[in-house]
């Protein structure tokens, strides 16, 4: 009975959505993002080596290098000279 | 040369053309967010003129959130194509700084484009930013311009006089006339154009409700109907019956209604008017049936056995049907108000309407309050409890005071809520009532559930019992998670606010600079409980499958499952907690800061825990051996890192630390095998042969089957003792454990043998003498001196002692009859040159008297 609980508890686990972006700073310096949510803007710094998980239902974002983009929630951006990647 | 270059240049030109051009991506997505961006324009046209009516307002809240979804997908849909352009940038390098060599000019143009079409990606990326921003704040305004809808409609006042009512009443006939009008000529459009698609419709939706209540049945069987032969059912059968027969019956009718809307809107059967009229009157209908049979269920009308609500059969009825018309005249006052608005009555019949139903609703709830449903222990009638008949009562005169004081509004508001949240608390007290009846102990394993776990996984009482446990807190919180939500939302609270709230705990609450997510830690628990249930499988495998095969032996195989084991849970829990979001690195600058206080503090415990790391590498002892440590002997049971279990032979089970394992010495008797040996010391008597003796005993030994043969057993002569010849058998054993029967065995046979061949055991003997005999004999009468002389003036006796100082029967006579007591115990207290001392006691009282 024991495993059909675990079993229970693993699939519920793989079908919860992913709420938040996460964004890790690899840069040795803080970076701010202008992050566009709801109704309004506002801008996010991400110390360096941070990681922080921000936008939980789709938002804008302006990376530091003047780069738009959209994100759905669930997506991890990595700043690294101040470009971004998106995984 | 310059030919050469030109060329070059124009080659260059050729392949980075397409890229001026407008890129494929660009394309494609700039018409559909012109698309968007025009439908929002629409729509905020439409909120402007749309601002007084709160179910458009609901309309286009839920387009506009659509256009909004659309908007990012379509902001998304960029992304390969600049991920694209930003590796090949990269890879192109930067523009060559002054004094730098130049680059080829095809290098340079096509950077200059690719920037070109990323610069334009931007520019639409800030357009479906922009519009984004506008579509979330039109969303922020709906949700305000509708909190305002709601206050005033609650706070709106309206001057009443009986004028009006009488007014209303005609322009009701006219009103249904005019509906009946309405609903006849969509009947002959849908009997004259649309009968075959209305009856596909009708039919699927029936097949719908139809599979639902088969399966339903299938599944839930006997358990929807109360059994009228038992006249005491459990609360949790009661429970359950409700539960399953208003469930069912509710869901089959909401599955029909919901799928005939469904079908008839796909067939294109409905018309916008009759639309709207069928999904108020749908949903007032599935509410209505809903309520009746949670009120059935829960009365119980005809079977009182199966009431949930211990009320008597009269009242029972009476709340029964209260609580129907209720329901009804609440559902009609909805029905006709949606009638209303779609026929675009006049104000005074809505007001009209509206003033009779609410206060119907207001007078039945006052009237169930005075309800005496009860009965006290003399069998009088009883009424509600005092904050039940309160609540009723204020619900009651406060929905009548205010439709008479002319706040419709905010009376419709009470009856409405009366009927719908009192639905959902009567709902979510059975549900809150079942999960305390099912976590109760003993009673999961007569549910249904319980009853198929049980015949199915073969699980035991406690883990049935756990899982009643677990079984409760879901229902529980599935209670609270349905039904607060519910009524939040029938209270003027919004889903968006909800949803928000609710993922606001879920994901993170602030708390200082730490910030709490609910749904990490669930995560944490989660994962951490996978981990350990793969620990526990790979230590089964390991150990049953391939140590258990590998012959390996019974210690080790324990050590390396302990050591697996503790391996695994450590992981589990460091997975755990990173799943939970707990950075691991706070934790090691905690750690760090505390270790010291803790290092002392843990002393010992940490020692315990080293010292069974030790034990595990090293294994001294194994599970089942006999090991002595100080005091303390018996079998090993578990050895654990903090400490090992032994059970003595009397069944004791001591835990014993680990260090005291490691620090002192353990004898194991059954360390590396379980041959032991056992010694058997006995005495002859003297006189007797010794070499018979040794060869009897051997002789013993040799017949004793848990003797080893080789060594083979010996006798060894020990010594003259003081009243025997002394030996001792020592015989080995293949089985340590099996001493005290080996013993026994081997005691009895060399009792029987010595018995046999007349070998004496002695016991110890030895010889007193004792002057003072001589005063007793001259005291005695005669025969006794004259006895006394034939034996001689020394007597043998077993027991040494002062029994020459007992004093004899004249003794006795004598004293006692010098103190004229009746009867008395003389005793000797002593002596010297000649003179005796006695003491006459007589019932716990004594006196001395001495004698010469």
């Amino acid at each position: 009975m024991k495993k059909v609980l675990l079993a229970v508890m693993a699939l519920s686990l793989a079908a919860g959505p992913a709420l938040a972006a996460t964004v890790v700073n690899r840069d040795a310096e803080a970076r701010t993002l202008i992050v566009t949510e709801g109704s309004d803007k506002s801008e996010l710094t991400i110390g360096a080596g941070e990681s922080v998980d921000f936008c939980p239902g789709g938002c804008f974002v302006t990376m530091p290098n003047g780069d738009r983009e959209a994100l759905t929630g669930g997506e991890t951006i990595e700043i690294s000279g101040g470009a971004a990647k998106i995984r | 040369m310059i030919r050469f270059a030109r060329l070059f240049v124009l080659i260059a030109l050729l392949l980075a053309g397409p890229a001026f051009a407008a890129d494929p991506i660009i394309e494609q997505q700039q018409p559909v967010i012109d698309r968007l961006v025009r439908d929002v324009d629409a729509l905020a046209a439409r909120l402007d003129k749309e601002k007084g009516d709160d179910i458009k307002l609901v309309d286009i809240r839920n387009q506009l959130e659509e256009k909004g979804k659309a908007l990012l997908n379509a902001a998304v849909a960029f992304r390969p194509r600049r991920d694209e352009i930003n590796a090949r940038l990269d890879q192109l390098g930067n523009p060559p700084k002054e004094g730098e060599p130049a680059e080829a000019e095809a290098v340079t143009a096509e950077r200059a484009a690719l920037k070109a079409v990323k610069a334009e990606i931007n520019t639409l990326l800030g357009r479906a930013e922009d519009e984004t921003l506008r579509v979330n704040r039109l969303l922020e305004q709906i949700s305000e311009l509708r909190r305002q809808l709601f206050a005033n409609q609650l706070s709106k006042r309206y001057d009443l006089n009986f004028a009006l009512l009488g007014e209303g009443a005609s322009e009701f006939r006219a009103e249904m006339a005019e509906l009946w009008r309405i609903v006849g000529s969509w009947w002959n459009f849908v009997l004259k154009f649309k009968l075959r698609a209305s009856l596909l419709a009708g039919f699927f939706a029936l097949a719908a409700a139809a599979v639902l209540v088969i399966g339903g049945r299938r599944v839930v069987g006997e358990a929807m109907r109360p059994d009228p032969v038992n006249l005491e059912p459990t609360y949790l059968s009661r429970l359950s019956v409700a539960f399953a027969s208003t469930l069912l019956p509710s869901a089959a009718v909401a599955t029909f209604l919901g799928a005939s809307y469904f079908f008839f809107d796909y067939f294109n059967v409905l018309r916008g008017d009759i639309g709207e009229l069928m999904v108020t009157s749908f949903n007032v209908i599935a509410t209505i049936v809903f309520i009746e049979r949670l009120a059935r269920s829960a009365l119980s009308v005809h079977l009182p056995a199966w009431r949930l609500i211990p009320v008597e059969n009269g009242p029972a009825r009476a709340l029964y049907w209260l609580v129907l018309a209720t329901a009804l005249t609440a559902g009609a006052d909805f029905i006709l108000s949606r009638v209303n608005s779609v026929l675009g009555s006049p104000l005074t019949l809505t007001i009209a309407k509206s003033f009779v139903l609410t206060i119907a609703v207001g007078l039945m709830v006052i009237a169930i309050s005075r309800l005496k449903p009860f009965h006290d222990e003399a069998g009088r009638p009883r009424r509600w409890p005092n904050w039940a008949q309160a609540l009723l009562l204020a619900v009651g005169v406060v929905t009548v005071l205010s439709a008479l004081l002319g706040y419709i509004g905010f009376a419709r508001f009470m009856a409405r809520q009366i009927v719908v949240t009192g639905a959902l608390v009567a709902t979510m007290s059975i549900g809150f009532l079942t999960a305390s009846a099912v976590s109760e102990e003993g009673a999961f394993a007569h549910t249904l559930l319980g009853r198929r776990a049980k015949s199915r996984f073969g699980a035991e009482d406690t883990t049935l019992d756990q899982l009643g446990l677990v079984a409760g807190i879901a229902i529980n919180l599935f209670m609270v998670l349905a039904g607060g939500p519910l009524i939040l939302l029938q209270w003027g609270f919004q889903w968006g606010d909800i949803r928000a709230f609710a993922l606001k705990i879920l994901t993170g609450v602030q708390v200082g600079s730490v910030t709490i997510s609910l749904l990490g830690i669930l995560t944490g628990v989660a994962v951490f409980a996978l981990a350990l249930f793969l620990t526990r499988w790979f230590q089964r495998w390991l150990d049953g499958q391939v140590l258990a095969r590998g012959k390996v032996d019974a210690g080790v195989r324990n050590s390396i499952r302990l050591a697996v084991g503790y391996a695994g849970t450590a992981v589990a829990g460091l997975i755990g907690v990173s799943a939970a979001g707990i950075d691991l690195s706070n934790l090691a600058l905690v750690a760090g800061a505390l270790s010291l206080g803790i290092g002392f503090g843990l002393q010992n415990i940490v020692s315990n825990f080293v010292s069974g790391l030790i034990l595990l590498a090293e294994r001294p002892f194994k599970v089942g051996d006999w090991i002595v440590a100080g005091t303390i002997q018996g079998t090993v049971k578990r050895i654990s890192v903090r400490a090992t279990e032994i059970e003595t032979f009397q069944r004791q089970t001591i835990i014993l630390p680990n260090s005291d394992l490691i620090n002192q010495a353990v004898g194991n008797w059954t360390h590396k095998n379980k041959l032991g040996r056992i010694d058997v010391p006995i005495g002859v008597a003297y006189g007797s042969d010794a070499v018979k003796v040794q060869e009897l005993m051997l002789a013993a030994a040799r017949a004793e089957p848990r003797a080893a043969k080789s060594p083979e057993p010996v006798v060894f002569f020990t010594g003259f003792g003081a009243s025997s010849l002394d030996f001792e058998l020592r015989v080995f054993l293949t089985d340590i454990t099996d001493q005290i029967a080996a013993l026994n065995g081997i005691r009895l046979r060399i009792l029987e043998a010595f018995r046999a061949n007349g070998v004496k055991i002695p016991f110890p003997q030895s010889e007193v003498h004792y002057p003072a005999a001589s005063r007793t004999r001259r005291r005695s009468s005669r025969p006794a001196r004259q006895r006394n002389r034939r034996r001689g003036e020394t007597r043998r006796q077993q027991n040494p002692g002062p029994a020459a100082e007992k004093p004899t029967l004249t003794h006795e006579k004598t004293c006692c009859r010098s103190f004229s007591w009746r009867s008395g115990r003389l005793s000797y207290i002593g002596g010297d040159k000649g003179t005796e001392r006695f003491r006459c006691v007589h019932r716990g009282r004594w006196k001395h008297r001495s004698s010469r």
